[in-house]
């Protein structure tokens, strides 16, 4: 096995007389060693919908997921039940997720129960304060309790006890931390981090905030649209970007200190108009882009190394100023 | 300099059948004309509530339990917003203060056009239809929309043009504050830095006040002036938010600013512990329990909000 996760040329379409491309042949991979895959986009972006496809909660249009070489919609009893087991989610909104009139400690004993993961009652409790500890939460914090006595950021991090309980391979996290607090979202990150080098659980980061992607560190990708614009290591993606759309993300992160303001004012001002994409051939930033040049609206860039970059170089990039033919 | 506004010892709770949970409690602020103020804290500090409370909105179960808000009007004359009668709190409200909702997308009407939302405030205080709709083409224009937007539905715009239709709502009749309450929550980071530079163009242009209220420390450093921080319903620190960022004299600050995610490779430690619920904080400073200084004083007495440094204020009782 090379790869835990496998995606080839997704393309998501919805709508037939004024299709919309959600997705529009997104292909990448996860390594089989743990790794950290931060996924970035706006809203629109189509992130969502790849975690929806990996989660087979969602038939693409076109294109496979193969998680562990197998592909994902496969119709095998067993193969599902392990597949349901080892790729987790956590979701956005940590409010929705719960049943206001069940316990929390529900939503571990479930598991345990339906994977037949203990012997006995002893047995399961020991492995749920076993979890507990692993995401550093006090029994006596969070069982017996409702969610809605739970904060935000206490009932995300029970989600990841969950995860650790049911020993899952696979995280895919969209948009986690973007509803609890400050001072939550770090603790939440450095789960995810020993979960990876403690465990070997790989995540699938799926946010809109750089900063929380360069905390995590590993590869980047990032979508515009439902494409790939950009690719590479994120150290080097949020340092210097490539893509003229990856730079205006940069640029826009509220840097937290008063000392880096910024400075011009923005030309750009975010989407102004709802968007229809009749003509797909082209560079689907170009009606924003300060780079645009003539064959921008007429051809798809493809994604690939830029044309100076040395052997070595891991980044890649789908825009015409950075092809051979581009300047 | 005289403050536009002048909060004292307001408290602000919400009743349950046995007793009042105050979210505000004993907040004391002054907030000077023509400066943008931050109000950031975590989810349930109570900085939703103040805001609410200084456009007089508080409704049961909600209850300003003491306090004033005085508001300085243009004639120089003081108007106290807590306890102002329905009647005349309409006319100040959007002349005075107006307010940007949390989330535009859920405060616009859905079944109702741009137009309409943006006009009824206007005609309520006495434009006419025709005046009206000039006001919020100027004020869309403003927020750099097309005036075609007025014949749209909300769910025909992306969340970005209804916050600013929501901000352009807002400032049609050119109030002297701005109340902001997690203007760009929501909102991806390209529209959210468009959306804040069009409140500082706001407030350059006009000299308007802007109160904003984030829990994002990021949007706070890039453009507040000054900076509270809010726990547990009190202010833990009040400053400039250069000062503040630069040197934070509040363990609780500290945390904050410590926390923030920054680059790869740097372990960081969150905040441990939870903030305590409403209906029970903890006696003395309500930040102890999470607090690595805390010691007997801070169990048993509650600091005060004091000066430490010239403009820069804390209520520790271990600042010094």
């Amino acid at each position: 096995m090379e790869n835990i996760l496998a995606v080839n040329l997704l393309q998501q379409v919805f709508g037939t007389r004024n299709p919309t491309y959600a997705l529009d042949n997104v292909s990448f991979n996860m390594p089989a060693t743990p790794s950290i895959l931060n996924l970035v986009g706006e809203s629109g972006s189509g992130k969502s919908t790849i975690a929806r496809i990996i989660l087979g909660l969602l038939h693409p249009t076109k294109g496979s997921v193969f998680y562990k070489d197998t592909d994902i919609f496969t119709k095998e009893p067993r193969w599902q039940k392990q597949f349901r087991r080892e790729v987790q989610v956590v979701f956005q909104n940590p409010y929705s997720v719960y049943n206001p009139v069940y316990r929390v400690d529900r939503v571990l004993m479930k598991p345990i129960q339906k994977f037949k993961l203990a012997s006995g009652k002893a047995v399961a409790n020991e492995m749920i304060l076993a979890s507990l500890k692993a995401v550093d939460m006090r029994p006596e914090d969070v069982l017996g309790k409702y969610p809605h006595q739970l904060s935000g950021g206490q009932r995300q991090r029970l989600m990841l006890a969950r995860l650790h309980l049911i020993s899952a391979q696979l995280i895919i996290a969209d948009e986690a931390i973007s509803m609890i607090d400050a001072a939550g979202r770090v603790s939440f990150l450095n789960i995810l981090l020993d979960f990876r080098d403690r465990l070997g659980i790989s995540t699938l980061y799926i946010t809109h905030d750089l900063s929380t992607a360069k905390y995590l560190g590993g590869e980047i990708i990032v979508l515009y649209k439902g494409r790939i614009v950009e690719r590479g290591e994120t150290k080097s993606v949020t340092g210097s970007p490539l893509h003229p759309y990856s730079q205006l993300l940069v640029q826009c992160v509220p840097v937290p200190n008063p000392k880096q303001r910024w400075k011009e004012p923005l030309t750009d001002s975010g989407e102004l108009s709802v968007y229809r994409t009749p003509k797909r051939d082209r560079c689907l930033f170009a009606e924003r882009c300060p780079k645009v040049m003539d064959i921008c609206w007429n051809s798809r860039p493809p994604l690939q190394k830029p044309a100076a970059s040395g052997p070595d170089a891991r980044g890649e990039v789908a825009c015409h100023l950075y092809q051979p033919h581009g300047n | 300099m005289t403050p536009i506004m002048q909060i004292r010892d307001l408290s602000v709770g919400y009743a349950s059948r046995r007793a009042v949970g105050l979210a505000v409690t004993s907040v004391n602020l002054d907030v000077e004309k023509g400066e943008i103020l931050g109000v950031v804290g975590e989810s349930g500090c109570g900085k939703t509530t103040l805001a609410v409370a200084l456009l007089g909105l508080i409704e049961s179960p909600g209850v300003i339990q003491s306090g004033s808000v005085q508001l300085r009007l243009a004639d120089d004359k003081l108007v106290d917003l807590v306890g102002l009668a329905p009647r005349p709190l309409r006319q100040i409200r959007w002349k005075e203060i107006a307010y940007i909702p949390q989330g535009s997308m859920s405060a616009l009407n859905p079944v109702l056009r741009v137009r309409q939302q943006m006009t009824d405030t206007l005609v309520q205080h006495g434009l006419s239809k025709a005046e009206a709709i000039e006001r919020a083409r100027w004020a869309l224009n403003l927020v750099s929309l097309d005036a075609a937007v007025l014949d749209k539905y909300p769910h025909e715009l992306s969340g970005g043009m209804n916050q600013r239709v929501a901000i352009a709502t807002a400032v049609t009749m050119q109030p002297a504050i701005l109340v902001a309450d997690e203007p760009t929550t929501a909102l991806d980071v390209v529209t959210q830095r468009s959306i804040l530079q069009e409140l500082v163009k706001i407030r350059d242009q006009f000299g308007t006040t802007i109160i904003v209220i984030s829990h994002d420390m990021g949007v706070m450093a890039q453009v507040v002036d000054r900076m509270a921080v809010m726990y547990a319903g009190r202010i833990a620190e009040l400053g400039l938010v250069l000062n503040i960022f630069d040197a934070p004299l509040h363990p609780y600050t500290q945390k904050l600013i410590g926390s923030i995610p920054k680059d790869t490779g740097q372990h960081l430690e969150g905040l441990e512990g939870e903030a305590p619920s409403l209906w029970a904080y903890p006696p003395g400073c309500r930040f102890h329990p999470r607090c690595s200084l805390a010691t007997a004083i801070c169990r048993e007495q509650t600091p005060e909000l004091r000066e430490i440094i010239s403009g820069q204020y804390a209520a520790c009782h271990h600042c010094d």
